[in-house]
């Protein structure tokens, strides 16, 4: 007998393939675009900062700004895959062929939210590669540095695909993406030591989600990290677990899906 | 095939009560009308089959399958054309169909597609993306989309809303050979003589209730009891010449043409008082009455 939790493997497949396709049509504006802006970032704020007291104790501001920006550049390509499939389902008014197919509630949110992973970590694995030309291939714990990019990217995949079910068009999205995620993520310890901050804002820091998403990717590939990494690397699998949980609640719930 | 019991289904917003213990019973192979105006719960009734919408109350059993326990064997079982022409902006018409049979499970569907493609007359759009299709091309996709999965019911809700009167002709003749391979075909349409020439059985919903529910030609015999006949002549008509033919309600068109209603065993009769008159008509026709002025007699009561 077939479980119920994984049903039909090749309509899982399928809809991930979709998911993935989707934004490999269109790679320019997928992933070459923010893969520019995180090399421009490293130009930028890399050779105007180098010499600057900035970054973590003898680590050259360049090394520790690349695991920043790659994190930054797998939230912001994990958010946005599956947040825009469903709102653009929604416009094209297909997001209802989705009750009609064969393929169970777990298969249907993994592809979702694989499809947004795989993006995010693509980007991230990409921004590392565009860097080695600033600052040389070396990276601590490479598969670690690997895992923590597809743990963020699996955090917000799991946000996207909330806020794409939530949503009802690009505006909102692009409002969610403007005032929540890209302050909490320039705030996250992307570009600065968060023990430079001043006062309460350095405490106010460790309620931001991105900031073990960092600091994880940071310890990865630097090998140092602001704070324990061990509690990181929980906080890191607390959000992974409760962001992927209340998207398939929503899901089941048929918010944006179903007819109510 | 399909089982409809006592589902009954109010929307959250407005607390609109959309179907009020339906129960509808369709039998494999059968090819069915579902008529009704717009808002009489047609639609809401299809997205509860489709899964788009949940019931309030009742059962439904889709091909031995309980869409309560077994929704996911349900979906295998149907195929669904929807009203909306909804389509994804990315793909080609290939695609599309390949993705399609790959979400209900089937890998390599390239023969069964072409042939689909090909009765559909889409065989020369495969390489086309959706978008640049034109309507009528866009809705025989979406028939060919709901039926790569070789549903043994496909359910169109108004799939020929918007379309040319040739193409529409090409799909009906699609459909009949559809039914005639076995398919059950359940067909909402706001044409009713669509319904008339394609359906075997007319169901008629209102007010989210089933009003009627016959075979086809029950239905039309049920209504028929009347002719109408109309009386053609070469010039203008005063309704009051006709009073000898008050018990048949006459009635003008267009100024020269008298509409009466008689029942089969009074034809003789009337056909005997025109004789008597000696009035001069070009023609005569006795017309069965049509399962639009049926419908339109059954909803207005």
């Amino acid at each position: 007998m077939k479980s119920r939790v994984f049903y039909n493997r090749v309509g899982f497949a399928t809809l991930l393939n979709k998911e993935i396709h989707r934004f490999m049509k269109v790679p320019v504006q997928t992933v070459l675009a923010p893969l520019i802006s995180n090399i421009l970032y490293m130009l930028i704020f890399g050779g105007m900062l180098q010499t600057r007291e900035v970054g973590i104790d003898g680590i050259s501001y360049l090394n520790f700004l690349v695991p920043g920006l790659a994190t930054m550049g797998a939230i912001f390509a994990a958010f946005q895959n599956p947040a825009f499939s469903m709102i653009s389902q929604k416009f094209q008014n297909t997001i209802q062929d989705l009750n009609s197919y064969p393929i169970s509630l777990a298969e249907k949110i993994l592809a979702f939210v694989f499809g947004g992973m795989f993006r995010g970590v693509l980007v991230g694995i990409l921004t590392y590669v565009a860097t080695i030309f600033f600052v040389g291939y070396e990276v601590a714990y490479p598969i670690f540095f690997v895992l923590s990019l597809t743990a963020t990217s699996f955090v917000f995949a799991s946000v996207g695909l909330i806020a794409g079910l939530v949503l009802d068009n690009f505006e909102k999205m692009n409002f969610a993406l403007a005032i929540i995620i890209t302050p909490l993520t320039y705030l996250g310890g992307v570009f600065f030591e968060v023990s430079k901050l001043p006062g309460f804002l350095a405490n106010l820091i460790y309620l931001n989600p991105i900031f073990p998403l960092v600091n994880v990717s940071r310890y990865a590939y630097i090998g140092v990290c602001e704070g324990n990494i061990v509690i990181h690397v929980l906080l890191t699998m607390g959000l992974l677990i409760s962001s992927f949980l209340i998207a398939a609640y929503i899901f089941k719930k048929g918010v944006g899906i179903k007819i109510v | 095939m399909l089982s409809v019991r006592d589902v009954s289904m109010t929307y959250q917003k407005g607390k609109k009560e959309a179907l009020k213990n339906i129960n509808l019973e369709i039998a494999e192979g059968e090819f069915t009308a579902l008529l009704g105006q717009n808002g009489a719960g047609k639609s809401t009734l299809i997205n509860i089959l489709a899964g788009n919408v949940k019931k309030t109350q009742g059962s439904v059993s889709i091909g031995g399958y309980d869409l309560d326990k077994k929704e996911l064997e349900t979906k295998k079982i149907i195929g669904i054309v929807p009203q909306d022409t909804g389509y994804d902006f990315v793909f080609t018409v290939d695609e599309a169909l390949k993705k399609q049979s790959g979400y209900f499970g089937i890998k390599n569907n390239k023969a069964y597609i072409d042939e689909v493609l090909e009765a559909l007359y889409l065989t020369e759009k495969r390489s086309a993306r959706i978008r640049d299709l034109s309507g009528g091309m866009r809705r025989r996709f979406l028939i060919a989309k709901a039926l790569v999965h070789k549903p043994k019911i496909l359910i169109l809700d108004e799939p020929t809303a918007g379309v040319d009167i040739e193409m529409r002709h090409t799909l009906y003749d699609f459909l009949v050979k559809l039914h005639q391979s076995g398919t059950t075909i359940i067909l909402t349409t706001h044409y009713i003589e669509e319904a008339e020439k394609l359906c075997k059985r007319i169901v008629i919903i209102d007010g989210g209730k089933i009003i009627a529910d016959e075979p086809k030609e029950e239905l039309m015999d049920a209504f028929s009891r009347e002719s109408i006949i109309e009386v053609h002549f070469d010039q203008a008509l005063n309704l009051a010449d006709f009073d000898f033919l008050s018990d048949y309600h006459p009635h003008i068109e267009d100024k020269t043409r008298l509409q009466l209603k008689a029942s089969k065993k009074d034809l003789s009769k009337v056909f005997r008082q025109l004789s008597e008159k000696n009035l001069e008509f070009t023609n005569l026709v006795v017309e069965r009455p049509k399962l639009e002025d049926i419908y339109l007699n059954i909803i207005k009561h």
